[in-house]
């Protein structure tokens, strides 16, 4: 982000931006910055809170009475983040392996029943938001599940999406099935925490459950981009955990 | 404040591994006045309108939206950050509206026709090109102004 800075500003297009590692910030010294403490993913703060995001807007264009550069500045607010981690953790003890797999069908049918149960409230989210960021993946909903399965299975299936990978298209569904549970979730509950919708998903729904069973799999599979995306911390939510995930070096980076 | 030095390992060892870009004499753009401000915003969340090609995981390209659109999908490679934000609200990641209302206010002069998004987890070395042919199309819009919001 710091580094397009100044191809646009090179361009004669004035620039500002915000950020969250200070430190990158002051080595790239883009014209004009404004560090945030916030967890990543907030640029503006809060959702649906315009006075807040209203003050972020305001704090970064302060920046352009600036007479010369480059000026970084500290926003005047933090939302703290917990552990130094700037987004939820997986618990590092939380591991699955090939041998939790057990009955798939039957994890399939609660996975199943636990989508239909939050479909009503789903829709009531979409209603109430008029958007939905689901379907990533483009695949329909109740088909969600059952293609990762087939990867627990130990299966690669054919990719349903012309032009995409069955992997690629593996992690666009893992993060619609994340999303469909925590649109829901929010919408819901009236809850914006992003570390009791990271608990809740990957710890205690049947789909986390999935989808850690999928990461076991990943880790002892001889396909070396399924092992990517756990080394890389690309599907379970391990980049702030306290050590990697058993098994890998998390040295894919 | 969060220090590198006090994120958990795995992210630390990560961000302070990274090779970051160093701009030989950077250039300094005087701003508009507040008022004659047209300001487009680049993220990169690696959003897309729905049906747009996903970006790839390093992908050096880059994804337009117009400023009325609000179905946008995130196929963004990494998954460190909080996905619930935006989910809520559009605005907490690019806020469209605020502008919008911003130049209502009077407060800028409008705010642009188009805006831009790229995968923040690409080496930005390797988006220049990308990034210079959307500052081409900003300058035919009448764009000035930049604002750059990560994920």
């Amino acid at each position: 982000m710091c580094g397009l800075a100044h191809y646009f500003e090179s361009e004669g297009l004035a620039t500002v931006l915000v950020g969250f590692v200070r430190e990158h910030m002051e080595a790239i010294n883009p014209p004009r910055s404004l560090f945030l403490d916030f967890p990543m993913g907030r640029g503006m703060g809060k959702p649906n809170d315009p006075e807040f995001q209203n003050k972020v807007i305001r704090a970064a264009f302060d920046l352009f009475e600036a007479p010369n550069g480059p000026v970084l500045e500290n926003f005047s607010e933090v939302i703290p983040v917990r552990d130094g981690r700037m987004g939820y953790a997986l618990p590092p003890e939380l591991v699955l392996s090939t041998s939790d797999i057990g009955d798939m069908d039957g994890l399939l049918s609660e996975v199943a029943a636990e989508m239909e149960a939050l479909r009503p409230d789903y829709e009531a989210a979409i209603l109430s938001r008029g958007r939905t960021t689901v379907g990533a993946s483009e695949l329909s909903i109740k088909d969600f599940a059952p293609f990762v399965a087939e990867f627990v299975k130990g299966n690669i299936p054919n990719s349903p999406r012309k032009g995409l990978p069955a992997i690629p298209l593996l992690k666009l569904v893992v993060e619609d099935l994340e999303a469909y549970y925590t649109e829901t979730r929010t919408h819901r509950d009236r809850i914006d925490d992003l570390e009791l919708m990271g608990r809740w998903f990957w710890e205690e729904t049947k789909a986390g459950r999935l989808l850690l069973l999928l990461e076991a799999v990943s880790v002892a599979s001889d396909n070396k981009v399924m092992l990517q995306i756990v080394e890389m911390s690309l599907m379970a939510p391990r980049f702030w955990s306290e050590g990697p995930l058993p098994g890998t070096s998390a040295a894919g980076w | 404040m969060t220090k590198i030095s006090e994120m958990p390992a795995v992210a630390q060892s990560f961000i302070s591994n990274l090779e970051l870009p160093v701009a030989e004499n950077p250039a300094w753009t005087p701003p508009e006045p507040a008022q004659q401000r047209r300001i487009s915003i680049v993220s990169t969340a690696a959003v897309s309108r729905r049906g747009d090609k996903p970006f790839s995981w390093l992908a050096r390209d880059h994804r337009v939206f117009h400023k009325t659109d609000r179905d946008l999908i995130m196929t963004h490679v990494a998954v460190e950050f909080d996905r619930s934000a935006w989910q809520q609200d559009l605005n907490v990641i690019i806020p469209l509206d605020r502008l919008e209302e911003m130049a209502q206010n009077d407060e800028i002069g409008s705010i642009a026709d188009e805006h831009y998004s790229f995968m923040g987890a690409a080496d930005p070395v390797t988006m220049e090109k990308s990034a210079r042919e959307v500052a081409g199309k900003m300058k035919q819009e009448g764009v000035n102004t930049v604002f750059l919001i990560p994920i």
